[in-house]
C-alpha cells in the first residue's frame, strides 16, 4: 500500500492518502484520500491510483465543478470519462507504464479503472480544509464518514442530506454546535457512563475523530473493551504516591505500563517540523570555546610552542601540539517530551482547535528539532484510568528512528480518560534515568495542567505532580512544563508546575521565542537541586558513618 | 585544468550571467538543491573563461584561518602558508566555497570586503591587505532548502553577491546529461529520468532530500556495468535518500512500477 500512497501523491503533487475500501466498491476519491477495492491485481490497483490521482493533480475536482455535479450521476458520469483522459494525459510525463495504455483507449464509455465520481464527498472534504487549515484535521474530519453513514446512496437523496450538510457546515468550522452535533449523530460509542469518575462528566470523554476505520478508544471503565487497559492488569511498575493530606508517601499505589501508541491508519505522516524551534535550542551550551595544545588550529599557542621548542632544545621529544583553536563541545542532551492525552486534552483551545493538535504541534516540532540538533529524544503520550491503569504510549523511545512508523503512532495518540500527573512524570523519570544515558537529561511535559483521575483531585493531584517534579530534579533531571492552546487558568497551572520551569501559550508557534530561556533554566535547576541534594546525602552519610564509628 | 570542457547544458541565460559577473569583478551564489550541477557549471565556466578554479567544501568548522592562511612551526621558525582563498586572490583564480552556509558565520566576514567593491583581502595575522588580481572571481554556493533557518547566509554577505538560481535540468536536458555522462542509450535515460520527475514530487517526511541528477546518473553508470535497472536505482537512488524500512519498502515497490514493466 505505501507504495500506492506514494505514487498517489508523485502524480498528484500533494500528499494523498491510499485505503481499502470496505465493502468494495469502485475506485473513488474525495481529493484527500484515494478509496480502492480490495482484491484487484497489482495492475489495476496502479491504474485506478493514477486516475484518481490524475483527477486530483489536474485540478478536476474544484467545488464549483464538483456543486454543478451533486445529485447528476449521468453527467458525473460523462464529466469522468472525459476529464479522467485529461487529466491523464496532462501527467503523461509521470504516469507509470500500466497506467499509460488508459489514455490512448478511445470511445465513451468510462473504463472500470477510472471508478465513480462522488462530487459531494469531494466538497464535504474541501470544506474541512478550507477554514484556515483547522489544525490538522480537526472535528471536521468525522462529518465525512457521518454523511456517509447517515446516507449511503452518495448519489441520491439520501434521508440524512439535510442534516449531513448541516453537519459539516457546523463542525467544518469547529463551532459548539457541530461539536454537539458530532456527539449526538456518533455512531455506537463505547461509552458507558459507569467508570469510576465517568458519571457526571460526560465533557471530557471527547473523542476527537469517532469512526473512519480508526480505533476509538472512549471507553471509561477500565478493561470494558479496551484490549490496553485489560494488558496492563498483567504489567507494570508501581510507583508511590503523595498523600498531601497525611504528609507521607503511599507506597506502591500506582501502576503504570508502557504501551505502543496505536498505528494511525489512515493520516498522512505528519510534518516534523524543526525550523522554528531549532535556531533557539541549537544555541543551548553550544558555544565555541578556544581549546589549548592542539595538533591543528588558526594560531600558534605560544605557551606550548616556547615548551616545544625549549623540549627539542634539550635533545627530548616535542609535543606537536602547539596550536590554538576554537571547539565545539557537545551538549549531551536527552529530553524526554511527555503529552497529555487524556480526555480534557480534546476539549476546544485557542481559537476552537482542540488543545490535543495544539499540544501534538508543540510535540511534533520540538522533537523534531531536538532530533535534527543530535540530541537524544523520546515521546510518549500518556493518560490513567484509576491509579493501577495509568499508560504511557510510546510514539518514539529514544532508541526509535523518527520514521513514518514513529508517525504514525504520533497520529494514532487521540484524548481519552484522565490525567494522573505525578505517576506519569515518575515513570518518565525513570526512563530518562534508565535510557537516557546522557548527562543532561530534561523531562518535557505538555499538559493543560488538569491533574485529574479517581482519587486525584484538587489538592491532592496538584500537590503529587508537584512533588514528582521536585524528585525528577533530585535526580539531576530538568523539568520543564508547557500548556499550549488550553484555556485554564493560569493560576493552577502554577500549582502544579509552580516549582519548575514553566510556561503557558495560546498557539505552538508562540514557543520559539520561549523555548531557550525555559529549557536553560530548567537544566540548571536540575544540576542545581542534584547538587544540593548530594550534598545533604553525603552530610547525612558522614554523619550516619560518624555515629557509627564514634 | 583540463583540456576539454567539463560537460555542462546550460538550463537557462546562467552561462551569460556568470560571464558579465566575471567580467565586472563581481561576486556570484549559486542557489540550488544539492546534485543539480552547481559544481559542474563552476568547472564549465572556469574552463571558458580561461581560470585555474580552486573549490573548498565548506564544513561546519571553518575557521578563517583555514580560508586566509596560518602559521605554522617549524623547528624554532614559524612559516606561513597561504589558505585557499589567499592563494585564489594572489593568482587571480576563480574561488569556489562550496555549501558556505555550512561555513561559521565569524568565518564568512572575511569574504566581505573581497566580494565588494574594494576586491580586498586583509590578512590580520601578516598585517597586510592584499588586492585581488585581475581574474579572481568569488563564487559561493548555497542550498536554501537545506537548514535553511538554522544556517544561513547572513544579509550583509548576500548583499554583495549577484545571485544565480539553478534548478533541475528539464526532463529533455536531464536525459541528454545522463545519456553523456553515463553512456546509456535514450530509453534508459528517460525511463530514470521519469522516476526522478516521480520521485521529486513526492513530500514525503521520510526523504531527506529529492532523487538528484547527480543520484540519476550514478544508477545509470551502475547500469551501464550491467546491474539491473530496478537494483541500479535502489542502490544509488533509493538507498541514499532514506533510511527509513517503511519508506524504502514503498520507494522499491514504486520503482518496480515504474520499471517493471520495461525490464
Amino acid at each position: 500500500m505505501e507504495h500506492l500512497r506514494l505514487l498517489a501523491s508523485a502524480i498528484a503533487g500533494q500528499p494523498l492518502e491510499v485505503l481499502r475500501s470496505e465493502p468494495p466498491e469502485p475506485p473513488w476519491t474525495d481529493g484527500r484520500t484515494i478509496h480502492l477495492p480490495a482484491g484487484m491485481n497489482a495492475r489495476d490497483d496502479v491504474r485506478a491510483v493514477a486516475v484518481q490521482a490524475a483527477l486530483v493533480g489536474a485540478g478536476s475536482l474544484a467545488p464549483d465543478v464538483m456543486r454543478r455535479l451533486v445529485r447528476r450521476p449521468a453527467q458525473a458520469r460523462r464529466y469522468l470519462t472525459s476529464e479522467g483522459r485529461r487529466a491523464l494525459s496532462e501527467c503523461e510525463d509521470l504516469l507509470p507504464p500500466a497506467a499509460r495504455a488508459l489514455i490512448g483507449r478511445g470511445g465513451s464509455d468510462l473504463p472500470p479503472a477510472f471508478g465513480t465520481l462522488r462530487p459531494r464527498r469531494v466538497l464535504a472534504a474541501a470544506e474541512e480544509r478550507t477554514p484556515a487549515d483547522v489544525a490538522v484535521a480537526g472535528v471536521g474530519d468525522a462529518s465525512a464518514t457521518r454523511v456517509s453513514s447517515l446516507d449511503d446512496d452518495d448519489e441520491g437523496v439520501g434521508p440524512g442530506e439535510d442534516l449531513g450538510q448541516l453537519f459539516s457546515n457546523q463542525a467544518g468550522s469547529g463551532g459548539p454546535l457541530g461539536r454537539l452535533l458530532a456527539r449526538l449523530l456518533a455512531p455506537a460509542r463505547g461509552r458507558t457512563g459507569d467508570g469510576p469518575v465517568g458519571a457526571g462528566t460526560p465533557s471530557r470523554s471527547t473523542a476527537r475523530r469517532p469512526g473512519a476505520g480508526r480505533p476509538t478508544t472512549v471507553v471509561l471503565s477500565p478493561g470494558a473493551g479496551d484490549g490496553d487497559a485489560a494488558g496492563s492488569e498483567a504489567t507494570g511498575t508501581w510507583y508511590p504516591e503523595w498523600d498531601v493530606r497525611r504528609g507521607r508517601y503511599r507506597d506502591a499505589w500506582c501502576r503504570v505500563a508502557e504501551h505502543d501508541a496505536p498505528l494511525d491508519d489512515r493520516a498522512a505522516a505528519p510534518r516534523f517540523d524543526s525550523t522554528a524551534l531549532r535556531r533557539p535550542l541549537a544555541r543551548l551550551g553550544a558555544g565555541l570555546e578556544p581549546t589549548r595544545r592542539q595538533r591543528d588550529g588558526e594560531d600558534v599557542d605560544l605557551d606550548a610552542g616556547v615548551e616545544a621548542w625549549v623540549d627539542a632544545a634539550a635533545g627530548a621529544n616535542p609535543d606537536d601540539g602547539v596550536y590554538l583553536t576554537k571547539l565545539r563541545h557537545r551538549r549531551d542532551l536527552a529530553v524526554l517530551v511527555l503529552l497529555d492525552t487524556s480526555g480534557s486534552a480534546g476539549e476546544p483551545g485557542t481559537g476552537g482547535v482542540p488543545v490535543h493538535d495544539h499540544q501534538q504541534r508543540a510535540a511534533a516540532d520540538l522533537v523534531a528539532a531536538l532530533h535534527d540538533l543530535g540530541d537524544r529524544v523520546a515521546l510518549y503520550g500518556f493518560n490513567s484510568r484509576g491509579r493501577t491503569a495509568v499508560q504511557l504510549l510510546r510514539v518514539k523511545a529514544f532508541d526509535d528512528h523518527l520514521d513514518a512508523a514513529s508517525a504514525r503512532r504520533f497520529d494514532g495518540l487521540t484524548p481519552a480518560a484522565y490525567t494522573r500527573l505525578g505517576a506519569a512524570i515518575r515513570h518518565g523519570t525513570a526512563i530518562l534515568d534508565a535510557r537516557a544515558g546522557t548527562p543532561h537529561r530534561l523531562l518535557v511535559v505538555l499538559s493543560d495542567g488538569l491533574a485529574y483521575d479517581h482519587g486525584y483531585e484538587g489538592r491532592y493531584g496538584e500537590a503529587d505532580a508537584r512533588r514528582a517534579l521536585i524528585e525528577a530534579r533530585r535526580r539531576g533531571v530538568g523539568c520543564l512544563c508547557l500548556s499550549v492552546g488550553a484555556t485554564g487558568e493560569p493560576a493552577a497551572l502554577r500549582r502544579v508546575f509552580g516549582t519548575a520551569a514553566h510556561a503557558s501559550v495560546p498557539r505552538p508557534d508562540r514557543l520559539p521565542s520561549l523555548i531557550g530561556p525555559l529549557f536553560r533554566t530548567a537544566l540548571r535547576s536540575a544540576e542545581a537541586q542534584q547538587r544540593v541534594h548530594q550534598r545533604r546525602h553525603r552530610a547525612r552519610q558522614h554523619a550516619f558513618v560518624a555515629r557509627m564509628t564514634g | 585544468m583540463t583540456d576539454q570542457r567539463p560537460f555542462y547544458v546550460p538550463v537557462g541565460d546562467e552561462e551569460k550571467v556568470f560571464t558579465a559577473a566575471f567580467r565586472q569583478g563581481l561576486a556570484l551564489l549559486l542557489k540550488g538543491p544539492t546534485g543539480c550541477g552547481k559544481t559542474r557549471f563552476v568547472e564549465a565556466m572556469a574552463y571558458d573563461l580561461g581560470r585555474p578554479l580552486i573549490t573548498v567544501a565548506c564544513h561546519d568548522d571553518l575557521t578563517t584561518a583555514d580560508l586566509v592562511g596560518r602559521f605554522l612551526l617549524e623547528g624554532g621558525d614559524t612559516k606561513w602558508v597561504d589558505g585557499p582563498l589567499t592563494r585564489a586572490v594572489r593568482e587571480g583564480a576563480i574561488c569556489y566555497l562550496d555549501e558556505v552556509v555550512e561555513a561559521r558565520q565569524d568565518t564568512t566576514v572575511v569574504l566581505h570586503p573581497l566580494a565588494d567593491h574594494r576586491r580586498q583581502l586583509p590578512i590580520e595575522r601578516l598585517g597586510i591587505v592584499l588586492d585581488a588580481a585581475p581574474g579572481f572571481c568569488l563564487v559561493v554556493s548555497y542550498n536554501p532548502g537545506y537548514q535553511s533557518v538554522l544556517k544561513d547566509l547572513k544579509d550583509s554577505t548576500r548583499q554583495r553577491m549577484v545571485a544565480i538560481e539553478l534548478d533541475f535540468p528539464s526532463p529533455d536536458v536531464e536525459e541528454k546529461v545522463l545519456c553523456h555522462e553515463a553512456g546509456v542509450d535514450h530509453e534508459r535515460a528517460a525511463q530514470l529520468v521519469q522516476l526522478g520527475q516521480v520521485i521529486r514530487r513526492l513530500e514525503t517526511a521520510g526523504l531527506r532530500e529529492v532523487a538528484s541528477t547527480r543520484v540519476l546518473i550514478a544508477a545509470a553508470r551502475l547500469h551501464r556495468e550491467g546491474v539491473p535497472l530496478a537494483a541500479a536505482v535502489r542502490a544509488a537512488v533509493t538507498g541514499p535518500l532514506t533510511d527509513d524500512p517503511v519508506v524504502t519498502a514503498g520507494l522499491t515497490d514504486l520503482i518496480a512500477t515504474y520499471l517493471g514493466d520495461g525490464e
